[in-house]
């Protein structure tokens, strides 16, 4: 790992990042950048693949998930992936989701270097977008990495507050923001070969001594776990099947969650094919078993053959839960399902490209044991 | 007044193995409960959990699936494989509290009648203590 120092002038931490990803774009060695960028009315920031570096004003510091990035990564990669290499700029859970999706086939790294950025969190989209002018993503950051008030941490998505890790892995350049005084300098890594060639002519200064850096992160990912901890404590709750039920009841079977998961990516979801389509006596006698049918009547068997399908890759990043408009909180359920089946499996959604998915392996001599109650 | 309640269970079993396996059970008139209807697959892992979350939702109140003994599937892996995938959903059904007993995978050769026949007859025993399936549209 090399490690260097982006100095930023007059405390603008946005514009001294838009800076480096302008003089990386320029290098010449790769050939565009998707990085987050506001849309005209500065109220969203989406991901924007940039090809021209005068196009590039991007906001890699907004606080603010609106579509999983991993997906957009496996749309430009999946048909066939660039020739020549792309930058892609990505929060830690967006990485973890791309190795998900690269493990599944859905995404390719040939020609993409993964550009991370250390996460103190996202706030939900419309929070973000009602924000006064002053109150910008330097602002936010800032004060989420200071903590010298609570304007970042109290708007916080459930999932942020919580996070698995807010400091990227397998990325091949990192942007750091932990174990540095953020407005006058950050942090930039280089974790791969291809990551060191892009740094060598950037304009940085070298290292500085000390390992503030490694303590600060040290410091955040032990927060991040105790909150997690806490969190699965107190959410062990939602048990047995009235309790469940009650959970979903608002949900309305929209599968807006599933669109915005970066893991569900069948084409074809069993949930939205003619398997539940019935004759209409079929309802009828649906109705007269009980004397009533409560229609949609699925919702349930959704969520449980979704969760069945995706929990050993759900990397936590919560995006299901922004999506739902009827702000079920989903992560109460999902954080808990997803620990407790990922330590069954002894798997670790996107941390390693090299471990396989549960789901496509086996071993000869486990759960020998079967027919348990 | 009241009948006693007779579970719908629904078996999946594998051609090469317990679905001989039951039909040895038959054949040599061994008794087991007739709440089983079964299909038969060509491997355990031709069942994908969807399958077995359908056939809840639709009234069964309990699903077996049985495949080879380890090392013994016809396509080497099936059984393996389906038998993660069955943890795995019990798990999920665990974890939210749904009565994962209702779900069981076993395996029975098609030697093995009279395990077959006695899983059968325990299995129905248990969703009859159970009570019928709470997330099924289909049944009364
Ligand atoms: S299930 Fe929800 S939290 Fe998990 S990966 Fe999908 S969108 Fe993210
Ligand atoms: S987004 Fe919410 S309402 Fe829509 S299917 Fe998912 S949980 Fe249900
Ligand atoms: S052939 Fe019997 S389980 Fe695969």
């Amino acid at each position: 790992m090399t490690q260097k120092v982006l100095k930023v002038k007059d405390n603008d931490v946005l514009g001294s990042t838009n800076e480096f990803l302008r003089h990386l774009l320029s290098s010449g060695k790769i050939q565009a950048l998707l990085v987050p960028q506001s849309i005209p009315s500065k109220k969203v920031v989406y991901p924007v693949l940039i090809a021209d570096p005068k196009k590039l004003h991007a906001d890699i510091i907004a606080p603010v998930l609106p579509v999983a990035t991993a997906t957009v990564v496996s749309k430009i990669t999946k048909v066939q992936p660039p020739s020549k290499p792309i930058g892609v700029v990505l929060r830690s859970c967006q990485i973890r989701a791309l190795i998900e999706l690269v493990k599944l086939n859905q995404a390719s790294l040939t020609n993409i270097v993964l550009i991370g950025v250390d996460c103190p969190g996202t706030f939900p989209i419309n929070t973000y977008a009602g924000f006064p002018e002053k109150k910008t993503p330097t602002h936010f950051i800032i004060d989420a990495i200071t903590k010298k008030t609570n304007d970042a941490e109290q708007y916080l998505r459930s999932a942020c507050k919580v996070c698995k890790d807010p400091i990227p892995t397998n990325a091949d350049i990192i942007l750091g923001f932990y174990g540095t005084d953020i407005e006058k300098e950050i942090i930039v890594e280089a974790h791969s070969e291809i990551g060191k060639d892009l740094l060598k002519d950037l304009p940085l200064e070298d290292e500085k001594e000390g390992n503030a850096r490694e303590k600060a992160v040290k410091e955040i990912r032990e927060e991040k776990d105790k909150k997690r901890a806490m969190f699965l404590k107190e959410k062990e709750g939602i048990k047995g099947i009235e309790k469940v039920a009650e959970f979903f009841d608002k949900c309305v079977n929209c599968h807006n969650c599933r669109q915005a998961c970066p893991i569900c990516y069948c084409k074809e979801c069993l949930f939205d094919s003619s398997v539940f389509d019935a004759e209409a006596y079929k309802f009828i006698r649906r109705a007269e078993n009980k004397g009533l049918f409560k229609m949609p009547s699925d919702a349930l068997l959704f969520q449980l053959g979704r969760m069945n399908h995706m929990i050993l890759s759900c990397v936590e990043c919560g995006l299901c839960e922004q999506a739902c408009p009827n702000t079920i909180p989903l992560m109460e359920v999902f954080i808990p399902a997803a620990e407790n089946a990922q330590k069954e499996f002894e798997y670790h959604p996107g941390k390693d490209k090299t471990e396989k998915v549960p789901m496509i392996v086996y071993r000869e001599d486990e759960f020998l044991e079967v027919g348990e109650k | 007044m009241s009948k006693e309640f007779e579970p719908n269970i629904l078996g999946f079993l594998c051609n090469w193995c317990s679905y001989a396996g039951a039909d040895l059970a038959g054949t040599s008139r061994m008794k087991y409960p007739s709440n089983l209807k079964s299909i038969r697959v060509m491997c355990s892992g031709r069942v994908d959990p969807s399958f077995v979350l359908e056939a809840l939702r639709k009234g069964v109140d309990g699903v077996l699936i049985a495949g080879c003994h380890p090392g013994d599937c016809h396509y080497q892996s099936g059984n393996y494989k389906t038998n993660r995938r069955i943890k795995l959903l019990k798990k999920l059904l665990m974890e939210l509290g749904v009565e994962p007993q209702r779900v069981r995978f076993e395996y029975v050769s098609a030697s093995e009648g009279q395990k077959f026949a006695s899983i059968v007859t325990e299995f129905v025993a248990e969703m009859k203590k159970l009570g019928p399936n709470p997330i099924t549209v289909d049944k009364k």
